[in-house]
């Protein structure tokens, strides 16, 4: 779990983008009740919109509709890993 | 790996004509010389040392064209947007360290004066969001199954897969197995059981109900191939394929027999035994019968599901005996009306 202040300084953003970050939903911290509490996955997201942001060239409009469509494609990947897994008749270790 | 000349080939053209043996010899003040290269990654990863041909601009290219130059790249070699690529990752990694130096002017020029090499300019990354995408990686706030919601409205198996976010036990009906089964035309008729032999050496009792047709197919309900995660196991479909009966035929729920008769028989008529699928039937022939005279034995053809039966047709057939018979010339040679009948009126024009 990671703090507001660890996160601004490993994403390399602002504290003022990140706020409105959240507030435009791309990232959604599992906790936010009094301070927002980040992830993992939250960091690697932020370092994905900075990229689109800062290198890509992409605007603000542009990455709520990249990162809708990544979204949705790990999500056709990942059932397609599950398809494949269960035809090939593999047994899942649930964790 | 690469082989080891080819790892140490970005570094110098004398190196990369050496032998193996020679640049083991070197390796340790090799190793010394250049400190900067102890981190093993920089070993595994050598950084092209032309930056402006990894980003494929001019020495004199401006900093807006090596901007521009990185972005086109960037846009298609970006991990996050080629999840499935992991070759996109390294090639990323080797425009981005050029990135680093040539997009900074000031850098550049230590790097144009060779104040300072290649190395070294990884940019810090911890992991890509693609890497918590992996199969078997948790469901998180930002999964979604949107992007096929049209796909469930009439797929079982995708509304299976799909239905729980992507977090699935998949279970799927096991196929359905097609056998062909060659039955007599007698079994096919008053029914049978007949045990077949299936491709994993198993067998299987099929019961061939009464009246079955031809080309019928017998469901066996879960005798198919194994279904996947706990579904249910498919079905066998077994096609009834008849054999011709050397003297009955069917039509419908009918059989139809030619039964051959004698000349006294069809003249006087008699009582006589006819095959049926269920066995002989006593039958009447009435005096005067002809060949191609029908007979119906009612209720006596193929069975059917609602109890009753269809029926025989018995059609006649007079035969003369096999060899001449004196007596029978000499009646024909004085039968007046014989001789007057002309069987074949029908065929004149």
């Amino acid at each position: 779990m990671i703090s507001f202040e660890e996160f601004v300084l490993r994403a390399h953003v602002e504290r003022q983008s990140l706020h409105a970050w959240i507030a435009a939903g791309w990232i959604v911290p599992p906790q936010t009740d009094p301070e927002p509490i980040f992830s993992d996955i939250d960091l690697a997201r932020a370092q994905l919109i900075r990229d689109l942001r800062e290198d890509l060239g992409v605007n603000d409009e542009g990455v709520s509709v990249i990162l809708h469509l990544i979204d949705q494609m790990h999500g056709l990947r990942r059932s397609m890993h599950e398809l494949l897994r269960e035809m090939r008749g593999d047994r899942e270790v649930d964790g | 790996m690469l082989d080891l000349r080819d790892r140490l080939a970005f570094c110098t053209p004398t190196v990369a004509r050496m032998s193996v043996s020679e640049i083991r010899g070197l390796l340790p003040a090799f190793r010394f010389a250049h400190a900067g290269y102890k981190h093993s990654a920089r070993w595994e990863h050598p950084v092209a040392e032309d930056l402006y041909s990894v980003l494929g601009v001019k020495r004199d290219a401006s900093q807006e064209e090596i901007r521009s130059a990185y972005r086109q790249l960037a846009k298609k070699l970006h991990p996050d947007l080629n999840p499935g690529n992991r070759q996109a990752e390294e090639k990323f990694k080797q425009i981005a360290s050029a990135y680093d130096i040539l997009g900074d002017a000031e850098k550049r020029g230590r790097f144009d004066r060779g104040d300072i090499d290649a190395s070294g300019q990884e940019r810090p990354r911890e992991r890509y969001y693609r890497d918590f995408h992996g199969p078997g990686a948790e469901q998180h706030t930002y999964s979604t199954s949107g992007g096929f919601a049209d796909f469930m409205e009439n797929e079982d198996i995708l509304k299976e897969m799909f239905g729980r976010g992507g977090r699935t036990t998949l279970r799927l009906r096991g196929q359905d197995v097609l056998y062909r089964l060659p039955v007599e035309f007698l079994e096919a008729v008053n029914g049978a059981t007949r045990r077949i032999t299936m491709p994993d050496g198993g067998t299987l009792d099929v019961v061939i109900p009464k009246g079955t047709r031809e080309g019928q197919v017998l469901r066996l309900r879960g005798k198919g191939g194994a279904g996947i995660g706990g579904g249910e196991p498919g079905d066998a479909l077994v096609e009834i394929e008849i054999a011709p009966h050397p003297f009955f035929t069917r039509k419908g729920d009918d059989i139809h027999v030619e039964l051959p008769v004698s000349l006294p028989e069809a003249v006087l008529g008699a009582k006589l035994d006819v095959p049926t699928p269920s066995g002989p039937v006593r039958m009447t022939v009435p005096k005067g019968a002809n060949t191609g005279t029908v007979l119906r034995l009612r209720g006596k053809g193929v069975p059917r599901s609602d109890g009753k039966a269809g029926d025989e047709y018995v059609t006649l057939k007079v035969m003369l005996p096999e060899r001449s018979d004196p007596e029978l010339e000499e009646f024909a040679q004085r039968w007046q009306a014989g001789q007057r009948q002309n069987p074949r009126q029908h065929l004149e024009a």
